[in-house]
């Protein structure tokens, strides 16, 4: 409906916006008053909902216990801290690994095939690394969604692979692949360990979006390595056995996740009973 | 005419010091947190769940888990978004557990009633019955908004969304309200169920 003043739907954005003024303006008040749509809507939403109030015995037993645990805490350092942090633990495994293993990998790709998959790789630990921070401290600024960050990362990287790499003939596929798998594995599990440490400083409310995201994050790690060390540039090879160290990892931190979420509602249940 | 969007009675610095000296062990700061936080959380889970003995123990829960994650709470940060998303937790954690028993009980799902006295202000449905034919995520919005007086960008940071998309949950929301309100007003019919099965619980 459409009076003098104000529209339904600027109605709408009266209601939703909360300004602690709880008087509705002149226009509004007029609108409400020739609209009876809005009229019964403003009422409903007003009602019933005044008098819900806990017991005061239960407040009491909520502060007692918290009283009975209570001790100076150290706030969270910034996110510029952590992030910093995981960039470094990142290029700490990465270097490392490149003095292990040697740089055979990076002296057999073109200038193309290095800048774009270094490009690709940097840019997906950089996101993943402020996806991971965001989630350890609650009601931050929202970003990208981190369920669908590593997915869209894992597409992006089959994508830029799939570009800049072509199917060459492979004569042991498997034994090779496995090889690289192993190597990979070898360094992400270090990297995803440190990551871990990191993240238990902060309050990880979905551990298993947040295990599979700094699991992804390792994986990431240890593809960066094999960039770096392997020479063998057939597409499926990088395809299966490199990008497979991702989602392996992702899959790892999901499981750890799910299994951390499990023993802490546990552990909150038992220590809920006053 | 008045709009009950019940803010917070604390304006957000003063929330901001308080759970500075949380962390610093004062246990003045705690009692007035408890206090003044706790009918608000006590809404946000009552208005959606309808069962007031859950929503005491949801209560709890958040503020156990409020007190372990304490440290992450960030100075100049703003308290509700933070708050409220433990809160959130609280409520999946809790959905995903009733779902867990009722599947070993005969569900007995009951619609939302709507009275069919005459005057206009006893016709309409309570808030909890209202809401309840929402979706989970229009719901969550609305109770934030209406109970909890959280404002849009708040509920962005709560909900990881933006302030947009939170705007047009809510707009979604009215629309349906306005539609179930006029056939509640026009005679004694039953309000429509949910979408979902039962009252879920967005992640």
């Amino acid at each position: 409906m459409r009076s003098q003043t104000m529209t339904c739907r600027e109605i709408d954005g009266v209601i939703g916006s909360h300004s602690g003024d709880s008087t509705l303006s002149r226009e509004a008040a007029e609108h409400v008053a020739e609209c009876e749509s809005c009229r019964r809507l403003v009422k409903a939403l007003d009602t019933g909902h005044t008098s819900l109030e806990p017991s005061e015995s239960r407040l009491r037993q909520i502060q007692a216990a918290i009283k009975e645990d209570l001790r100076p805490v150290r706030p969270l350092a910034s996110s510029g801290v952590f992030l910093l942090a995981f960039m470094l633990i990142s290029l700490a495994v990465v270097a490392i690994g490149s003095l292990l293993l040697g740089v055979n990998g990076w002296n057999a790709l073109s200038t193309i095939q290095r800048m774009t998959i270094f490009a690709a790789l940097t840019a997906s630990v950089f996101l993943l690394a402020i996806s991971v921070v965001r989630q350890m401290a609650p009601g931050g600024k929202p970003s990208i969604s981190p369920r669908l960050l590593p997915i869209g990362i894992l597409a992006g990287l089959i994508l830029a692979t799939a570009v800049i790499f072509q199917v060459r003939h492979e004569t042991a596929f498997v034994p090779d692949g496995l090889a690289c798998l192993r190597t990979g594995m070898t360094y992400s599990i270090p990297a995803a360990l440190l990551f871990w440490v990191l993240l238990s400083r902060g309050a990880v409310l979905y551990p298993k979006l947040t295990g599979a995201a700094a699991g992804g994050f390792a994986g990431l790690i240890g593809v960066s390595v094999l960039e770096v060390g392997c020479p063998n540039l057939d597409l499926y090879h990088i395809l299966v056995w490199h990008l497979g160290v991702i989602l392996l990892c992702a899959i790892g931190g999901l499981s750890l996740g799910a299994a951390v979420g499990h023993f802490r509602r546990r552990s909150i249940r038992g220590h809920s009973r006053f | 005419m008045q709009l009950e969007a019940q803010p917070s009675a604390f304006p957000n610095a003063e929330f901001e010091q308080l759970m500075a000296r949380y962390q610093q062990a004062d246990p003045g700061a705690v009692a007035v947190l408890v206090e003044r936080l706790s009918p608000q959380l006590y809404r946000f889970f009552a208005s959606q769940l309808g069962n007031r003995a859950d929503a005491e123990d949801m209560l709890q829960d958040t503020w156990m888990r409020i007190h372990r994650v304490r440290h992450t709470y960030r100075a100049g940060d703003p308290v509700l978004p933070w708050v409220y998303m433990i809160a959130r937790r609280v409520r999946v954690d809790n959905y995903r557990k009733r779902i867990r028993i009722s599947s070993r009980e005969t569900s007995v799902d009951v619609l939302p009633e709507v009275s069919t006295r005459n005057d206009e202000t006893s016709s309409l449905p309570s808030f909890e019955e209202l809401v309840a034919v929402l979706p989970e995520s229009q719901r969550e919005v609305v109770t934030m908004l209406k109970v909890d007086g959280l404002s849009l960008e708040e509920i962005a940071r709560v909900t990881s969304s933006t302030t947009g998309a939170v705007k047009q949950k809510a707009h979604r929301a009215y629309e349906r309200l306005r539609k179930i309100l006029e056939r509640a007003t026009k005679g004694p019919e039953r309000t429509p169920p949910p979408q979902s099965a039962s009252k879920g619980v967005a992640q």
